[in-house]
């Protein structure tokens, strides 16, 4: 399992990276084998706000759908439309694989390093 | 889980890395690392092979065998004949189902029917007042026997390679054979839950178990799960107890001709006599043809409220199992199974017809509607608060020209 550390994490599996004040959202390696075969992503549209610890969309594997819970309150600047196509990205390549991109962040959910959210991996198996 | 029973081949799942869950009382491999996804195009492609030795696999044997099967069985076990096999429903007074089975005459003197995991206690304490009655006895052989499932349309050849010969000499659908594999017995049926017109189930001792699986893996075979069972069963729509058999969302019983493959596995047969649920089938059966005729009446749906069909969403997004159906902005019933299923997409019909590289998925899975909807009809589905469109196409998928399963894509 891969937890690269330039990115932070939350508890629901999600990372984020932050450039040039935009935060740039996806989810972790631990999330997509969780899930197993992603074969469809519902993704929120360019100007929607979203807010920290609510579901800005879903991913549906073949077993079942879970929600996308946003780890900032801000306004979507960017969505990954490669994913509607090729929701299998999530599994091959789940940190090259952004979903949404988000500006004027204005909330944070608590996040964790690398370190933290490994050992917080562990512990739920 | 501790306390969940294991097959023989559970070293091997875990040592495969399978993902276990508990199904029925037992701890089974849900998927391996590959996936679901793979695993079902793999089974479509070449060959898939499934633990199923968590199935109850039930002896009957003693003079009244048939007698006894014949009452307590929907199918018309004195067609039966030395080395086929008969797909059967366990049904009640009411006509509606106890469990599915498959039925198998491996000898003469017994025979082999093998019931769904969950329902093995149940189909034994059914029995057990019944079976009193006659001059027979059912034995439960499943902890002493397992059951590979072979499926696939390379599935033939790697057992011939087991056997020696060129061509397993079981042809035909429903054909049964013994044959020894490499030094090891095994009994053959060319049978399954996939859908593939090339498949069969194997039943060997325990002991066998774990040669059976390696060998077949070394041949080219990849192990597939219960994920990849049910995706390739929706895909033909082969109804699964618990949800397209059963009890309803309401806790009302389905009607076994609810299923259109009740034509197959329910006779009314002279030689059957009165058996368990006879006149209430007669009457679902009677139905479900004015039904399937388009001239179903108010009486029909009386007797026949709702039929399992294949769905497909037209709209972006996937339906799961409880998802309400409607038409004309009425309720019209619900979705029993279903998912975003994986298919290769082809080239040429019938026997010329091949499967490309490139692969599709598509959101279909089966519906339990009111039972006068037509065939081709617009429905709505109602996914997480959102009305989506779909369709209620014939079929899912075509496969009476081996060797491939070949999609059926529906349009609007």
């Amino acid at each position: 399992m891969n937890y690269p550390k330039e990115l932070m994490y939350t508890k629901d599996h999600e990372w984020l990276k932050e450039e040039d004040g935009v935060a740039v959202i996806g989810i972790s390696e631990f999330a997509q084998d969780a899930l197993g075969d992603v074969v469809f992503v519902n993704l929120p549209q360019e100007g929607d706000e979203v807010v920290a610890g609510d579901a800005f969309g879903d991913v549906e594997s073949v077993k079942a759908v879970s929600d996308l819970l946003s780890p900032v309150t801000g306004t979507v600047c960017a969505v990954n439309e490669e994913l509607l196509d090729s929701p299998e990205l999530l599994n091959s390549d789940p940190y090259g694989a952004w979903i949404i991109k988000v500006e004027n962040v204005t909330d944070k959910e608590e996040l964790m390093d690398a370190d933290a959210y490994e050992a917080f991996c562990a512990e739920e198996g | 889980m501790s306390e969940l029973k294991r097959t023989p081949l559970y070293n091997a799942h875990v040592a495969a890395g399978a993902t276990m869950v508990d199904f029925g009382g037992w701890e089974m491999p849900i998927q391996y690392p590959t996936g679901i996804v793979a695993e079902h195009l793999y089974t479509r492609q070449f060959c898939g092979i499934f633990d199923v030795s968590h199935m109850g696999r039930l002896i009957i044997e003693g003079p009244d065998r048939l007698k006894f099967l014949q009452h307590v069985l929907t199918s018309n076990a004195a067609a039966l004949t030395l080395n086929k096999a008969q797909y059967c429903i366990i049904p009640n007074e009411k006509g509606c189902a106890v469990d599915d089975a498959y039925l198998y005459m491996f000898d003469e003197d017994s025979y082999l029917l093998v019931v769904n995991a969950s329902n093995t206690d149940k189909d034994l304490a059914w029995f057990e007042p019944i079976v009193k009655n006659y001059d027979c006895r059912i034995r439960n052989i499943t902890g002493e026997t397992i059951s590979i499932a072979v499926q696939g349309p390379e599935s033939g050849k790697l057992l011939a390679k087991l056997a020696g010969v060129e061509e397993v000499t079981v042809p035909a659908r429903n054909n049964l054979s013994i044959l020894d594999l490499e030094g090891h017995r095994t009994w053959i049926s060319r049978t399954g839950y996939t859908g593939e017109p090339i498949g069969y189930e194997i039943f060997l001792k325990n002991e066998d178990a774990e040669w059976a699986w390696n060998r077949l893996i070394e041949l080219g075979a990849k192990p597939a799960g219960l994920g990849a069972r049910d995706t390739l069963r929706m895909e033909a729509m082969l109804p699964l107890y618990g949800d397209e058999m059963g009890v309803d969302e309401d806790g009302a019983e389905m009607p076994i001709f609810a299923l259109a493959l009740a034509r197959f596995a329910v006779s009314f047969d002279e030689a059957k006599g009165d058996f368990i649920g006879r006149a209430a089938l007669e009457k679902q059966a009677a139905a479900q043809t004015a039904f399937r005729e388009k001239r179903g009446t108010a009486a029909d749906l009386e007797i026949l409220p709702k039929r399992v069909r294949p769905i497909a969403l037209m709209d972006r997004g996937v339906m799961r199992h409880g998802m309400a159906v409607y038409q004309n902005g009425e309720k019209i019933g619900y979705i029993t199974s279903a998912t975003m299923i994986p298919y290769f997409k082809t080239e040429g019909e019938g026997a010329e017809a091949r499967l490309l590289e490139e692969t599709g998925k598509r959101a279909i899975g089966i519906a339990y509607i009111k039972a006068d909807v037509l065939t081709n009809s617009e429905v709505e589905v109602d996914v997480r608060g959102k009305r989506l469109k779909a369709v209620i196409p014939l079929k899912h998928v075509t496969n009476n020209v081996p060797p491939y399963v070949i999609p059926v894509i529906a349009h609007n």
